[in-house]
This record gives structure tokens, sequence and C-alpha cells, in this order.
């Protein structure tokens, strides 16, 4: 009878032990897939900083070639200024969709002005701005991929139970709008 | 991919350790036979088995910290900067932000084969390396397919394992040359004239162990075989696919370089290293079963236009 309630005690103590060891795994394997999306977001932030960096150069050249173009240089200035302030990743991602809307029509504009088209400081611009965007797409995507891992890790069974005793929220996807934002994909034979 | 990076550590461990006890073998081999012959009782096999694990130590560290200066110089790559050649330096960039890796160095091989190749210990030291040839004749798509392709080797760390196993076995390769070379030429001509002599212990140690090396050469290319299987290259081409979100670059890129990868710097030691098959073909024949570590070109390819691309499109 003792024997038996040892036996009985020592097989509950493991499966509380092995249980605990899986609890702390699952644990830590989100906190690194946390850290790793959060890591991510930084290399997006990286080069969204790039491009904050650079629109109010672009600003001055086109403001010396273009000067009645200001309702369309305010734009960029103001989208800019609500991409440096958003607080949150949805806020983050409306405000570069309009910052890429903004600087579209900028370069519609400049097409007017065939003295802007041939100055060496602008293509020099355009040369990086079209450099940082399509990197802006690269971490965006890199972004997107970690936050799938890490949402499908805390929704998936048992990782939604942990989640929720954790408090780990999914994470918001960065998403633009128009699909010409991204490069379009050529097919060459 | 963690599994991946976990395997090739083990491996890459494995394969440092088994060099160790390797040369230190052949190291208590060669002083066991010169005990024999000379009737003394363990004393130059204990001597050289020191020796050789000193040496093989030593080698060991070289390896894992120089490995990949020293396949870069092997292959004569030198290093490609932005402005000689912006179109690689920013898919190059932009590739490693979406692969989530540290931006590589790039190097450049003087050839007109096409061919590429990664190296490097970890991502932080990571290298890509293209030749002339690739840059000139892809267009971007395919530019970009191979570039992928590359970072997942050096994300998933099997740059680390590569570059090491060329170089143990470069090292392997070229201690036993020096050997026999001594033991052919030096050994030869100083027969002739000292043979009464017997010839001295050094050259019966260079002689005995360039032999064992020798003997043992078919063991080590299939231990490096197994060690590299040729699975990681599909791993590869499907990561890098998942990299670029665009397989058909990678398999059309493919497609191109079978017509002409040959990469007149790279020999035995470094092939397995490369995107495909970089010996010619004439002196192909004699390595193709030692070391066919690449898998046939239009399997790629099937596998790469088989692959749906409905997964983390977002």
């Amino acid at each position: 009878m003792l024997i038996g309630v040892i036996v009985l005690l020592i097989v509950i103590g493991a499966l509380v032990v092995i249980l605990l060891l899986t609890a702390i795994g699952i644990y830590n394997s989100m906190v690194s897939l946390r850290n790793k999306v959060d890591n991510s977001w930084h290399q997006i932030d990286v080069q969204l900083r790039k491009r904050y960096d650079l629109i109010p150069n672009l600003v001055e050249t086109v403001k010396g070639y273009a000067k009645h173009e200001r309702e369309t240089l305010q734009s960029v200035i103001n989208a800019r200024k609500q991409g440096i302030d958003a607080k949150s990743i949805k806020e983050q991602a409306e405000a570069e969709n309009m910052i890429t809307g903004t600087l579209k029509s900028l370069f519609a504009v400049s097409e007017r002005y065939p003295d802007l088209k041939a100055d060496q400081q602008f293509s020099k611009l355009m040369e990086q701005l079209n450099g940082i965007e399509s990197n802006i797409a690269f971490a965006r995507q890199f972004y997107n991929d970690m936050v799938m891992k890490f949402n499908t890790r805390i929704q998936t069974f048992p990782g939604n139970i942990f989640a929720r005793m954790f408090k780990f929220n999914a994470k918001d996807y960065f998403e633009i709008e128009e699909v010409s934002a991204r490069e379009p994909v050529k097919v060459k034979f | 991919m963690y599994e991946n990076i976990a395997r090739n550590r083990t491996k890459t461990a494995l394969i440092i350790t088994g060099f160790i006890i390797f040369i230190t073998a052949v190291g208590f081999a060669v002083g066991y036979y010169i005990d024999w012959r000379y009737g003394v009782n363990n004393a130059y096999s204990i001597l050289i088995m020191v020796f050789a694990l000193i040496l093989a130590i030593i080698m060991s560290f070289a390896s894992y910290y120089y490995s990949d200066r020293i396949v870069l110089s092997l292959t004569r790559a030198t290093p490609l900067s932005r402005e000689q050649d912006p179109r690689v330096y920013y898919a190059v960039e932009g590739l490693s932000i979406a692969a989530g890796i540290p931006m590589p160095k790039i190097y450049v091989i003087e050839d007109k084969g096409m061919n590429a190749f990664a190296t490097g210990r970890n991502p932080q030291k990571g290298v890509v390396v293209f030749t002339k040839g690739l840059i000139d004749k892809l267009n971007d798509e395919e530019l970009k397919g191979v570039i992928s392709h590359e970072l997942s080797h050096i994300k998933n760390y099997d740059i680390l394992l590569g570059t090491i196993v060329v170089v143990m076995v470069g090292m392997i390769s070229i201690i036993s040359n020096i050997m026999l070379r001594s033991m052919i030429f030096g050994g030869s001509g100083r027969r002739r004239t000292s043979r009464s002599s017997g010839g001295g212990i050094l050259t019966l140690i260079l002689l005995v162990g360039g032999m064992l090396l020798i003997l043992l050469a078919p063991v080590i290319a299939t231990v490096i075989r197994l060690a590299i299987s040729r699975n990681r290259e599909y791993l590869a081409d499907s990561t890098g696919a998942l990299v670029s979100r665009y397989p058909a670059g990678l398999a059309n890129a493919l497609r191109k370089i079978s017509e002409n990868s040959e990469v007149k710097t790279a020999n035995s030691a470094t092939a397995h290293l490369f995107i495909a098959n970089p010996i010619g073909k004439k002196s192909r024949v004699m390595f193709k079963s030692l070391f066919n570590t690449h898998p046939p070109t239009e399997e790629r390819i099937r596998r790469l236009e088989n692959m749906s691309l409905g997964v983390g499109t977002k």
C-alpha cells in the first residue's frame, strides 16, 4: 500500500516536472520569436529613417526649380511628419503609404520641369530613394515573415494556452495597400 | 531552419575532431613503424604522435579562423565595391535584409565561366563570391535568384562546414604531397649517394606518413561526401526562392549556368562550395565518383518550378 502511494507520487512528480520543462521551453521560444519580430521591425525602421532624412533634401532641390508646386511639396512634408509621429505599426503603415503616394505625385510634377530632371543632385537623390524603397520592401517582407511565424506560434495549440497565460498578443503585419509599391516581377526569356 | 544550423555546427565539430584524431593516428602509426624498424620501445610513436596532435590542433584553430581567407585566396577572388558594380551591391544589400542576415562582403573572380559560392564562419563574417561571367551574363531576376541561394547557405551555416572541409581536405592533400614529393625527389637523389646510411629517420617519417595519407584519401573523400549532403543544395534553392519570392529566377539562372560553369581557379577541394560544379568536363571524369557533391541541374530546376509560392507571399 505504502509502495503504491510512493510510486503514484513519483509518477505525479515526474509528470509535473515534464510539464514544467515543456512550459519553460514553449515560453522561451515565444520570447525569442517575439524578440526576432522586434528586431526585424528595427530593420524596417532603419530604412524608413533613411527615407525621412532624404525627403527634406529632395523637397529643397525640387523647390529650387518648381516654386509653384507648394501644395505637392507641403503634402510630402506633412506625410513625412505623420510617419515620424506614428505610434503604432498600423499608423506607421498608413503614413508610409501616404509618403509613397505623395512622392509619386511629386515625381509626376517634376516631369514638367526639364531643368529639374537634368539636375545632378536630383537624379542622385532619386537613385538613393529607389534603393531605400526597395530595401523597405525587403525589410517589410522579412518582418511580415517573422510576424507570421510568431502569430502562428501563439495561435496554434498548445502555444495559444501559454500565450493567453503570459499575455503574448498577435503582432500586426506591416501592410502596403498599393500593389505597385512592390517592385513588379519581370519575366524575361 | 534551426535544426539545420544545429546539424551543421555538430558536423563541423565532428569533422574537426575527426581531423585531429586522424592526424594523430597517422603520427602514431608512423612512429610505431619506426619503433618497430629500429627496435626502440615507444620512443618515436609517442613523440611523433604528440607532435602530430599539437600540429593538428593548431591547424584546426587556423582553419576555423582563417578558412574563409584561405578559400578566397585559393580561388583568386578580389573584393567588389559599390562603385564598381552598384547593381550587384544593391541586390545583395536588399536580399540580405529580406533574408534577415547582416550584409555579406562581395568578392568577384575574374573568370568567364558562370558560378558563385559563399564562405565565412558565421553570418556576421559572411562573404559571397561571383564570377565575372555570372555578373555579366545573368539578368536582374536571375542574379537575385543566385544571390538568394548563396545567402541561404550563409543563413543555414552551410558555409562554416563547407569552408572548413575545404581547408582540412586541402591540408591533408598538401601534407601528403609534400611528404611524397620530398621522398621521391629528395629521397631518390640522396639514395644514390648514401643508400647504405639507411636514409635517416626523417625520410622514413615522410615516406610512411605520405603513403598512409595517400592510401586513406578515398576514405577521407567518402567522409566528406557523407558530411556534405546534396540535400543542402536543394534546401538552399528552396529557402533562396522564399527570400527572392521568385523561384523562376533561380531556375533560369541554373539553366544558363549549366552551359558553362567552369571556374579555372576551382579544384576538387573547393568544388563543393560552388552553386554548380566548377570542374571542367575533361577533369570531371576523374573526380566524378569522388566528389559528386552537386545534384543534377535538371532536377533542381524541376523542383524550383514545382514550388508554389502560396506561403508567405504577404
